[in-house]
């Protein structure tokens, strides 16, 4: 059974890139297009195995939406991925200190977020 | 006089003196200094001219005397009104003019009134040029705005294409792979048939040869009895000596009969008739012979047909050549079965290698969020500056601003830094304005907690 992904990103290129991406490689993808979206996607019962998120969103950011997610029932050993433009390290510790599981910069090749995202879910 | 003074009025502004305190103390603004010691030297002038007319008031007082009772009133007003009067005027028209020669030209040397009306000609000009730095700026940012959303349309008719893209060759995997079953399964299904029919064929094929081997013997068997009916022939010239000897015996019997006279007349009947035997037994005899011998001859013809075609199938047999014709087909389709595995292993390969290829190119594209970020940042940068120049617009013909820009051009490029979300962002600012980032302690591009 594919592995189910949630991308959270504003950028329609980011999530459509994502999408394509993932999808060729075996998951099944749902996408939102910022934090708040996400949010009502979960509550309304959606449970993925892996949620990327960007950081710098309109409505609700990733540092946000994070321990929100955290906090949902069945969410919180889901691995949470960044996938951000932001490199400074003390954003990267505010988003560790709000239970993301891994940071990572764009752009990213393809064939590294598949592996991160493989590390992450032994499964996949 | 003191209109000569008010026309001949001069500012002294110590230009060296602003520009080594500017240099002096790089973090200040040289023309907030320059407008402080601009005002002081003209409070100073003025209470220096001030305390001139009242000595030269004073002077005249004790050259021509005291003032005609009744006329102080008169004199003091005259005395204010020609002198106190117009030099004060004239040092405030000049303190506007050097505060806004400071402005528009950082005031260098001296300046004159009608360098002063020039200069406010020429503040007004700049106000203009700089209020018309809007529509500009609005287009630039417009242009950026615009560019970001074509190159934004572009890139997602890229990633469509690279998504129909994968799913007609998946689409056409999947296919060959149906295909590529359906033929393996017919190619075990007639394995399996040529296996049954091969079978089959080996029975008939042992049948046969059971058959074969049964004609043989009974070849062999009719080629014994037709060669002891051949073994029969000598006998034939056998019994006919014996008839030819007797008939011999017959007849010399009836001889002597007839010379015995009536008593051999009964002896002479026997010798007859055992003559007439004889050459009975004679007939009979060569009858069997030839018998014997049209016998011996069809079956000799029998014989040779059956030994050639006992040879033909023993030399060619067609159910062999059937059972070597299914093998051969049974080869064929193993080869066949090969072939196939090998095209859907290397169909196999070959999408595993587009899908990574496909993906190494989605991953590129994500430059595309990337630069509309940093666009997005420039346009930000474009709107402040925008309003920085409106604001300075409306500052130019502003004589009672005091110089201070808050912030100012140097502290809004300091400003930026903070804004950076790249280090490429923040490497490109150093490069050109140099100094140093506040930010400087990137962690690795991939990092898991």
């Amino acid at each position: 059974m594919a592995m189910k992904v949630l991308v959270v990103d504003d950028s329609i290129t980011m999530v459509m890139s994502l999408k394509t991406t993932l999808s060729m490689n075996g998951f099944e993808v749902e996408t939102a297009a910022n934090g708040q979206l996400a949010l009502d996607k979960l509550s309304a019962g959606y449970r993925p195995n892996l949620i990327v998120t960007d950081i710098n969103m309109p409505v609700m950011g990733g540092l946000e939406l994070i321990p929100k997610l955290r906090a949902m029932p069945g969410l919180k050993f889901v691995p949470i991925l960044t996938l951000t433009t932001e490199s400074d390290a003390a954003k990267r510790d505010e988003g560790k200190r709000a239970g993301a599981t891994g940071w990572i910069v764009k752009p990213c090749s393809g064939d590294d977020l598949i592996r991160v995202i493989k590390k992450v879910l032994p499964g996949a | 006089m003191a209109s000569m003074a008010y026309r001949e009025q001069e500012l002294y502004v110590s230009t060296s003196a602003g520009r080594e305190d500017a240099e002096d103390d790089p973090s200040s603004s040289a023309n907030s200094i320059r407008y402080r010691k601009a005002r002081s030297r003209l409070i100073n002038q003025t209470i220096f001219r001030l305390t001139f007319i009242l000595f030269f008031y004073l002077m005249m007082r004790a050259i021509v005397g005291p003032v005609p009772v009744g006329a102080e009133g008169a004199t003091a007003a005259a005395f204010f009104f020609l002198l106190v009067f117009p030099t004060l005027v004239g040092q405030w028209l000049n303190w506007k003019s050097a505060l806004k020669g400071i402005a528009d030209l950082g005031i260098i040397g001296t300046l004159s009134k009608a360098d002063l009306a020039n200069v406010s000609a020429r503040s007004m000009a700049m106000r203009n040029e700089l209020q018309a730095s809007k529509p500009y700026i609005d287009v630039m940012h417009d242009q950026i705005g615009d560019s970001l959303a074509e190159s934004e349309r572009e890139v997602i008719e890229v990633i469509q294409q690279i998504s129909t893209l994968n799913a007609k060759a998946r689409q056409q995997r999947e296919r060959i792979a149906a295909s590529i079953k359906s033929g393996r399964e017919l190619t075990d299904s007639t394995h399996q048939r040529v296996e049954n029919n091969k079978q089959i064929i080996a029975a008939i094929d042992m049948q046969f040869e059971t058959q074969i081997d049964e004609f043989r013997n009974n070849f062999e068997r009719i080629q014994g009895l037709a060669d002891e009916v051949a073994a029969l022939t000598p006998l034939i010239k056998v019994i006919t000596s014996i008839a030819q000897q007797t008939n011999l015996l017959a007849l010399n019997a009836e001889i002597e009969a007839a010379r015995a006279g009536s008593a051999g007349r009964g002896f002479s009947v026997v010798a007859f008739e055992v003559r007439k035997l004889a050459v009975h037994s004679t007939k009979a005899a060569s009858d069997i012979a030839a018998r014997i011998n049209a016998t011996c001859k069809k079956v000799d013809q029998e014989l040779a047909e059956s030994r050639a075609s006992l040879e033909e199938h023993e030399t060619s047999s067609a159910m062999s050549q059937l059972v070597g014709d299914l093998n051969g087909m049974q080869s064929e389709f193993a080869k066949n079965g090969q072939l196939l595995l090998d095209v859907i292993t290397e169909v196999d390969a070959n999408y595993a290698e587009s899908v990574e290829r496909l993906t190494q190119a989605l991953g590129h594209i994500q430059f595309q969020d990337v630069m509309r970020q940093r666009m997005e940042h420039v346009q930000e940068a474009l709107q402040e500056m925008r309003d920085h120049m409106q604001n300075m617009s409306e500052k130019a013909y502003d004589f009672v601003w005091e110089g201070n820009f808050d912030p100012t051009f140097d502290q809004m490029l300091e400003a930026q830094k903070d804004k950076y979300r790249m280090a490429s962002q923040t490497i490109t600012h150093l490069a050109v304005a140099g100094g140093q980032s506040r930010n400087t302690n990137d962690g690795p591009m991939i990092e898991l907690f």
